[in-house]
């Protein structure tokens, strides 16, 4: 029971704390746009004091000038688009058999053609196997990050395939996954082995799109990622490591601590508009092959009702060193966010295909204890997880 | 049967009534028409579509307008009409048994899920026809949700064109009238009025 009374309080607390926040970073927005534009000067130096200083945060490598905006092109039409989502049904501890299971849909559209799209979700039921010998060792705990990896995993793979299968020939392709490519969660299950053994896996399908040139991208809503602002925290001497003096003009307050990539570029970008390129300096680029490290730009989304918002669109190298792909993918991503009002339609689309719902997580917990029992193999549910299902009165 | 001449397939089923969804690609049966669902032992039901629906498959998504040609929103967003659906609720009035035997009732057991429904030939709608008990249903036990007067209006219409329309309907309609006359206990504004709209 939630007594919303007792409540009134800390809303008024939190009220006035929000209002704080919203002023201050009103001027941390004006302070980032000077040292921004500092910086956008003498873009080459700045690169050059991030590449030696190495600083410990993640810090957004340049590519060029970074208060560089460029306006949405046309999009090319027809075009394919391909995209993928996935859910799972995380293991559960109070559930004898221990598995997991992984839902992941596939969605292409063939754009500007009256063809029929592709509209589809693929289950896997995963248990005790031998995924590999690496892997298997952390499978035995079945983490939830693990399950994650797995899914993200499988979205990748059933990208390509359903690239290769919705092409045709001539017609441009774009492929569309959902968050991001940099599998920075990978790190952090206390087994080496198996995490390399997980990125190994996630760049060879990687580099797959790339042998087989179908520009791939992902899309963030709402980024809470901050390499931007750590960049301009460098110039201006607020990180550990500083950068070149430059010419900053202005007052030298507020510090940037706190500050988002999404606020600096909220002032920058007009409706549609893409950001400058930057490269991703996270520790995991460095097991990517080649071409296949990932970079980003933001843009703003608009929205037919309300501001819009910044999304932050990933791609690999490859397609950010080819200006013709880079357009497409902006072009694409950002008419998609506009039919989808506000979040790309190809992904909703997958997300919606992917989703397991309420009754059909029943439904599948339902048919795999009939399908046990039948087996004589009679599923031990904990008394917990039942005390759970019926609250008692 | 011939399988490829199904329009629908049943997704919900009683003795009373069941709902089909019809396929896409098979036009939608027109409110008031006669179907029938066969059985895999050779007995039939049969009934009179009493509401026909349009809609989103998907409880938790609803429609909205888009403000886009159909041309436009066949290239830009097909997804939306993967997602449309029409469905038919259909009242069961009569049954066949297996030995062949119309009996002018509800049947004993409802239709199986995922039965294939068929339009009712003509032959069937004749054999339908007479005596006319199942005009009775309709009037005595009607569905609430359907205005009664308006299905009696399309059943009298069908058993009109299964007869041959104007070459040989006007007989059979006569005598439907007659019946119906008098499960109207003599109420004959009503029946003039439904009598009106079936030509």
């Amino acid at each position: 029971m939630l007594n919303l009374h007792r409540l009134r309080d800390q809303l008024d607390t939190f009220e006035s704390h929000e209002a704080d926040t919203r002023k201050r970073r009103a001027r941390q927005q004006e302070r980032a746009e000077t040292v921004l534009a500092a910086c956008d000067r003498r873009w080459e130096a700045v690169q050059a004091a991030v590449e030696e200083a190495e600083p410990r945060r993640l810090v957004a490598a340049l590519r060029e000038p970074p208060a560089e905006t460029h306006g949405a092109p046309e999009r090319p039409s027809p075009i394919t688009v391909v995209a993928t989502d996935g859910s799972q049904i995380y293991p559960d501890r109070h559930v004898e058999p221990l598995f997991f299971l992984l839902n992941v849909s596939r969605v292409a559209v063939q754009y500007g053609t009256q063809e029929a799209p592709l509209l589809d979700a693929e289950p896997r039921l995963h248990f005790e196997e031998a995924l590999s010998d690496h892997v298997d060792e952390v499978l035995r705990s079945l983490t939830t990050e693990l399950v994650s990896a797995l899914r993200d995993e499988m979205e990748l793979e059933l990208l390509l395939r359903t690239a290769r299968e919705a092409q045709v020939e001539g017609r441009p392709l774009l492929a569309l996954a959902d968050g991001t490519l940099i599998r920075w969660m990978i790190r952090g299950m206390n087994n080496e082995a198996a995490e390399d053994a997980l990125i190994a896996r996630y760049t060879d399908y990687l580099q797959a799109f790339r042998a087989e040139a179908y520009p791939l991208g992902s899309y963030v809503s709402m980024p809470a990622t901050t390499e931007v602002v750590n960049l301009l925290r460098f110039v201006a001497g607020e990180l550990e490591t500083s950068g070149p003096a430059l010419d900053i003009e202005g007052p030298a307050a507020p510090v940037l601590d706190g500050l988002l990539d999404r606020h600096v570029f909220d002032t920058l970008l007009d409706d549609g508009e893409r950001s400058a390129t930057f490269g991703s300096t996270s520790h995991i680029q460095d097991a990517y092959p080649s071409g296949t490290e990932i970079c980003y730009f933001y843009l703003r989304v608009p929205s037919a009702v309300g501001e819009g918002e910044i999304g932050r669109v990933e791609v690999p190298r490859w397609v950010a060193d080819d200006p013709a792909l880079l357009d497409r993918m902006h072009a694409t991503v950002l008419r998609e966010c506009e039919k989808g009002d506000g979040y790309p339609l190809v992904l909703s689309e997958a997300h919606e295909r992917a989703v397991i719902r309420g009754p059909e997580r029943e439904g599948f917990f339902r048919l795999m204890e009939r399908r046990l029992r039948r087996a004589g193999l009679s599923p031990s549910n904990s008394r917990k997880r039942r005390s759970k299902q019926r609250p008692r009165v | 049967m011939d399988e490829s001449e199904a329009i629908g397939e049943v997704i919900e089923s009683s003795t009373r009534q069941f709902v089909a969804e019809v396929y896409e690609d098979a036009s939608a049966p027109a409110f008031g028409t006669w179907v029938q669902v066969p059985d895999a032992e050779g007995a039939d039901v049969y009934g009179l579509i009493s509401h026909v629906e349009t809609g989103s498959y998907d409880s938790n998504r609803q429609a909205v307008a888009l403000g886009l040609s159909a041309d436009e929103r066949a290239e830009e967003m097909p997804m939306v009409q993967e997602l449309i659906r029409t469905t038919v609720r259909v009242q069961l009035l009569a049954c066949r048994d297996r030995e062949g035997r119309l009996r002018q009732t509800l049947p004993p057991h409802p239709p199986d899920l995922h039965d294939f429904v068929y339009p009712c030939p003509d032959e069937a709608i004749q054999d339908l026809g007479t005596p006319a008990d199942v005009l009775r249903t309709l009037v005595n036990h009607p569905d609430p949700a359907v205005p009664a007067d308006d299905l009696l209006v399309a059943a009298l219409r069908s058993v009109y064109d299964a007869h041959g329309g104007e070459a040989g309907g006007r007989e059979a309609l006569v005598s439907a009238g007659r019946a119906l006359s008098r499960l109207l206990d003599d109420d004959h504004e009503r029946l003039q009025s439904i009598l009106r709209r079936v030509l």
